[in-house]
């Protein structure tokens, strides 16, 4: 499994400062604790208020574990041009994030974090964005 | 986690300890200086792509009786987390506090309950007028919907409502909106400004030309608030769009993973 647990240097996001999702930020995801998870597209739920999707990563063993991204609302990344084909299952990715801070998976035993960007096979990133963005830049 | 990563976490705690204790209006200058050098775009919330391009430009439409015409698509973009520090009551600012520690994680937005007056989310609004009534329709936080009685006084002996009870009468070309009737449940800010129930909303809503709605807002709530507090929103035109779709409860799994500190 290729990921990696670091102190970002995203320390401003510590602030509790609720963000453009309709819960904050920091009550729900831990912004010192980044991931970076290269594995396939399971698949993407275009659902309120945030979508959803789910990517299958690979270790050196052939473990697979499976983690659950929330991304933004599908309003919000409808008018940045995405829809419910923008990632594709099958489809390989590269995602940034942010772990869940109670540490516990989602009911289906899928690892819960925000994605931060997710960047395709060809080098192009979709679904750019997190709510943390909007605490970042303050 | 190795020794390596430890020195960047040190320094963050550090530094996130000393910006934790920055009021909060400096956030809030960082915020709209950000905003000025485009470090949002293009991502962000829906609100972004209307804020992204610059208003339209044009004189003030009027309805055929002569009143400004304030329809239309309009987003807050910045402006909707922005309201300033009221000066309040002891009990009040103890409450603000606990809220602040608990990272905002019972505001009642993250529980897809409505955000209340005049506190909006980041999402457009559409405004549909008549001369009788004026309807501010919510994409978010929840679809939901705002009457703007234009033909009334408030009802007397008003149950405590989430969206209080509003009416608007002319002054010139603007509205003054006057909103009473409000239980104590909203908060007035993402950080959990706190008010209750005697908050008495007075919004001063112009369109001083095409592209901008302006909200002159005054809070006054004499059991929360020491005096009375004003702050301004300026909102700008979307054209060439319309409200989307935006059901809060859909998959709201973020209500069992708040967690806060």
């Amino acid at each position: 499994m290729k990921y990696g647990l670091c102190a970002a240097a995203a320390f401003l996001l510590a602030v509790s400062w609720p963000a453009r999702a309709h819960h904050s930020f920091a009550a729900e995801y831990d912004s010192t604790k980044t991931v970076t998870v290269k594995g396939t597209i399971q698949k993407l739920e275009w659902v309120n208020p945030h979508a959803y999707f789910w990517v299958d990563a690979k270790d050196e063993n052939g473990k697979i574990t499976t983690w659950a991204f929330e991304s933004l609302s599908p309003n919000a990344l409808a008018r940045q041009g995405w829809n419910r084909n923008s990632l594709k299952k099958g489809e390989e990715v590269t995602v940034e994030g942010y772990l869940a801070k109670d540490g516990k998976p989602l009911a289906d035993g899928s690892i819960h974090a925000n994605s931060k960007s997710v960047t395709r096979a060809d080098g192009r990133r979709v679904f750019v964005g997190s709510s943390a963005d909007d605490v970042a830049t303050k | 986690m190795t020794k390596r990563e430890l020195g960047p976490l040190a320094l963050a705690v550090a530094v996130a300890g000393i910006v934790a204790l920055l009021p909060v209006e400096s956030a809030a200058q960082t915020d709209r200086d950000a905003a000025k050098s485009g470090k949002f775009g293009p991502v962000g919330p829906a609100a972004q792509k209307g804020k992204s391009k610059a208003a339209p430009s044009g004189p003030t439409p009027r309805m055929p009786d002569g009143k400004p015409d304030f329809q239309g698509v309009w987003t807050p973009g910045n402006s909707f987390m922005q309201m300033g520090q009221p000066s309040l009551q002891p009990w009040a600012e103890e409450l603000y506090k606990q809220r602040r520690a608990n990272l905002s994680k019972d505001d009642p937005e993250g529980h897809c309950l409505p955000s209340g007056v005049p506190r909006i989310s980041p999402f457009p609004q559409k405004i549909i007028q008549t001369p009788t009534l004026m309807v501010i329709l919510d994409e978010g936080n929840i679809h939901s919907y705002r009457q703007i009685h234009l033909d009334r006084d408030h009802p007397k002996d008003l149950d405590p409502l989430w969206w209080g009870d509003s009416i608007g009468k002319w002054d010139g070309d603007t509205l003054v909106v006057d909103t009473v009737g409000f239980n104590d449940k909203t908060w007035l800010n993402g950080q959990g400004m706190p008010h209750s129930e005697e908050l008495h909303v007075i919004e001063r809503i112009s369109r001083p030309d095409l592209g901008h709605l302006n909200f002159d807002i005054t809070l006054n709530d004499p059991k929360a608030f020491t005096k009375p507090h004003n702050y301004k929103r300026v909102h700008t035109l979307m054209e060439n769009t319309d409200l989307l779709e935006y059901v809060c409860n859909e998959f709201n799994i973020d209500a069992e993973h708040l967690v806060g500190k």
